[in-house]
């Protein structure tokens, strides 16, 4: 059975995470992906890490082809009127462009929507930046994920009381607007197939940001109290629940055993200073938190932390271990859902990336391959797409277009 | 861009942000609760504090512009109900909890439909009995492991992300069959795992291992400056800003250099540190061309620069200069940002059930010929039983009030 996006064409403008992302989960469905990048202005992810076997190279980042795999690769220089042209040539092969340029740059390539949909008035085309294309502050702000983190309201509650705010683990905002753009993206595709319609998108990734963010947004729009950082894990409202220290640098388990069967469970497991009758109710245990996660550290302290997972679980008291890297590469329920996908290429050889992050029973997703190497597939999509013949494309090779 | 779909929703925390950005594209969603409510009413935080089944305020974020009716799906009169409008519709959504029955086990669906199942871990296999605690889930992804300073524990966010990011990603899942479906008119299911979906803010944790490199570690990301960690937030005259001081290389390494000078030329640093290459430094100090400490000067001389600055100033400061660095904004902030409010970002939405009126943050995308509104706000509880089994299930006034009578609306 064919993916849904079978015979659909997109044009992977964008760089770094956000519209890569994005385009990969559209490859993923079964559409041909076509990235446009450049020697000249390399796509920064290709410079970041980890790079297999952590040799440095731009062939090499796992990163890349983790959010790049099954495209590919045209590298045109924009900078060149003709690489612009040949741009404009692969919009009108494509239903969907995504790009993700800092606003107002691609107008001056003549590559933004209005003069693209004049080829191709179905054309379904996103942009994603910061802070979208339109309002007060859009023009001239790029930026990274991380700004995002901030303006969506999330870098500011993640932190200790007194200390100042830590912020989200790297771009936040980078994970999360691919999900708006997507679901933006397909329900057009829904449209047009139903009326013909395409139509242009503009995502603000800090907006996304602010979706996830919602029940704070609201707490302060309905009663003008603003949320604070907290420092300490686990909600004030349930006790047992939190993290507690275990064996070993740095590791921990996370405890959520505040429903009464949960807590019965995790009490009879542990056992000791748990059975005061103090504990025996919700509200005795939120008044005496403080003692209660003591004594729930006190036996996290000494055991490993997986081992006590699997005590903590067998004996019915929900538990997990805050997962590190190394958690998640042998972790069971990942490598049953066939999550770690296998890739082989050319010059890294074997490694591992991540697979589509929902299943579809009847028509599957695309099967998973790597990414491309910069440029692996100018000819190929230049003779295909744009008609040309090899003399030339020889003579926009000679002329420094394909850089 | 839906509108020609129907979604009925069985509600539960995972499905919430699903139904609603299909939703906000313009889907007739319906909610099915149990006659008690749903979980997520009972999710914080609440209506000025004081909590109530029409007071969670994450329940009104995440339920507008959808109807909800009260079904008890254990009952034999609730899942014929069931069944029956569930042909009128083109997707379901549901959630499968662990340690609990499906609610929808057993209920037989028209090949057209469409099924979308979230679970906190896993559909089938291992960890699928594991409890879906937004606690559990996230510290299984990978991320908190990564975030705050390696001397105190690791920081998860408040706001629960599970239940959004395992949302998110079961919206894409059902859209995904949608399209599917304009193609051949078969439905089909498909299953979200809220931990696979969150771990994509893992960024590239998980990919460490198996690509031969070693764990990734919160102690480990000191880099290029062990001996002074680089801020990830730097004091304001009136908050925090977040300012990327480490960004070499071609792309980013010019937006350092501007800061580098504006840090001089406002006289918070030294002319000799601005004029470092902070394009090629990760380079120059490898061979030895450039030292740490210049690093740790720059960072110096940013602190102090923020420090006698405003947010504003700082933005602004930024946009002319085009500098990689944001205000870190609370929600008035939000509120009140020239950005967003020009840009249209909010819908005015009642919550609660005194009337109150709120500017929700709902379009998450602007479209050229499509608009985000929101039409309704999130409902009462049962506030569209009537008119839905009425209407649509053939059901009779005399009927409904037997229902509710027996408790199973």
């Amino acid at each position: 059975m064919n993916p849904p996006l079978a015979g659909i064409h997109v044009l992977d403008l964008s760089w770094v995470m956000v519209g890569p992302v994005s385009a990969r989960y559209l490859a993923d469905l079964g559409a041909d992906v076509i990235k446009v990048e450049s020697r000249g202005r390399i796509d920064p992810l290709r410079t970041l890490g980890p790079f297999k076997d952590g040799k440095p190279g731009p062939e090499r980042s796992v990163s890349y082809h983790n959010l790049n795999a099954g495209k590919r690769s045209v590298a045109i220089n924009l900078k060149d009127k003709r690489g612009c042209d040949l741009v404009r040539q692969l919009a009108g092969w494509a239903d969907v462009v995504l790009e993700s340029f800092t606003p107002g740059v691609l107008e001056t390539f003549e590559l933004d929507y209005a003069h693209l949909c004049e080829r191709k008035p179905d054309l379904i085309m996103v942009s994603t930046s910061i802070l979208g294309q339109t309002g007060p502050h859009a023009r001239g702000t790029s930026g990274v994920g991380t700004m995002g983190a901030a303006m969506s309201g999330a870098s500011l509650l993640l932190g200790w009381p007194d200390r100042p705010p830590f912020g989200t683990f790297g771009p936040w905002t980078d994970g999360v607007a691919p999900r708006f753009i997507v679901a933006s993206v397909l329900a057009a595709l829904h449209r047009r197939s139903l009326t013909g319609e395409g139509c242009y998108i503009d995502v603000a990734q800090a907006e996304a940001g602010i979706q996830f963010m919602a029940p704070a947004y609201y707490e302060y729009a309905a009663s003008r109290s603003l949320p604070t950082r907290r420092g300490l894990a686990g909600s004030p409202l349930r006790a047992p629940h939190g993290i507690y220290p275990c064996f070993g640098d740095d590791r921990w388990i996370a405890i959520d055993a505040s429903a009464n069967r949960d807590w019965e469970a995790l009490r009879a497991l542990i056992g000791g200073p748990l059975e005061d009758p103090v504990l025996d109710t919700l509200v005795g245990r939120l008044r005496n938190r403080e003692a209660l996660d003591r004594a729930i550290a006190s036996w996290t302290s000494p055991r490993d932390a997986e081992e006590a997972e699997q005590v903590l679980h067998g004996a019915g008291a929900p538990a997990h271990v805050v997962s590190r890297g190394g958690d998640l590469a042998r972790d069971a329920h990942l490598r049953a859902a066939n999550h770690f996908r296998k890739i082989d290429d050319p010059i890294i050889g074997e490694a591992e990336i991540e697979g589509p992050r929902f299943t579809l029973h009847r028509t599957p997703h695309a099967s998973i391959k790597r990414a491309p190497l910069i440029g692996e597939h100018s000819v190929e999509v230049l003779s295909e797409v744009c008609k040309l013949s090899g003399a030339e494309i020889a003579a926009l090779e000679a002329a420094g277009v394909l850089a | 861009m839906l509108d020609d779909l129907r979604v009925l929703e069985v509600s539960a925390p995972s499905t919430m942000l699903a139904g609603s950005i299909l939703a906000d594209l313009g889907a007739d969603v319906v909610v099915v609760e149990p006659p008690s409510g749903a979980p997520g009413r009972r999710l914080e935080p609440f209506l000025d504090g004081i909590p109530g089944l029409e007071r969670s305020l994450t329940w009104n974020a995440l339920n507008r512009n959808k109807r909800a009716i009260t079904l008890d799906l254990s009952d034999p009169d609730g899942r014929d109900l069931f069944t029956h409008l569930a042909g009128k519709f083109d997707i379901i959504l549901e959630a499968a909890q662990a340690r609990t029955p499906a609610p929808l086990e057993g209920i037989e669906l028209s090949n057209r439909t469409i099924r979308c199942v979230v679970s906190g871990f896993a559909h089938s296999g291992p960890k699928s009995d594991y409890a879906d605690s937004d606690l559990l889930v996230m510290a299984s992804t990978g991320t908190p492991a990564m975030t705050g300073d390696p001397d105190r524990p690791p920081l998860f966010h408040s706001v629960p992300q599970s239940i959004m990011e395992g949302g998110a990603e079961t919206a894409l899942a059902a859209l995904a069959c949608v399209i599917a479906r304009d193609r051949d008119g078969q439905g089909q299911q498909a299953h979200t795992s809220a931990r696979i979906a969150a771990m994509m803010s893992a960024l590239s944790v998980p990919l460490a291992i198996g690509s031969g490199n070693p764990e990734l570690t919160r102690k480990g990301a000191a880099g290029l400056a062990p001996d002074a960690r680089i801020p990830s937030s730097y004091k304001c005259a009136d908050g925090y800003m977040i300012v990327t001081v480490a960004a070499f290389g071609p792309s980013f390494g010019p937006m350092t250099q501007r800061l580098a000078k504006w840090a001089a030329d406002e006289g918070h640093l030294s002319r000799e540190i601005a004029e470092v290459n902070w394009i090629t430094y990760p380079a120059d100090v490898r061979n030895r061309i450039a030292s740490p400490t210049q690093l740790h000067e720059l960072i110096r001389g940013v602190s102090s620069l923020c420090l006698g600055k405003t947010k504003a100033e700082l933005s602004a400061a930024a946009r002319r200069l085009g500098l990689l660095v944001a205000p870190l904004m609370d929600m008035k902030d939000i509120a009140e940002s020239e950005q967003y409010r020009g840009r249209g970002l909010f819908t005015p939405v009642q919550i609660g059930c005194d009337g109150r009126e709120i500017e929700a943050p709902a379009r998450f995308a602007q479209f050229s010929n499509f608009q985000i509104q929101t039409h309704l706000p999130a409902p009462t509880l049962s506030q569209h039983t009537a008119e839905i089994l009425i209407d649509e299930a053939g059901i009779s006034s005399t009927e409904l009030q037997a229902l509710f009578v027996h408790g199973i609306i």
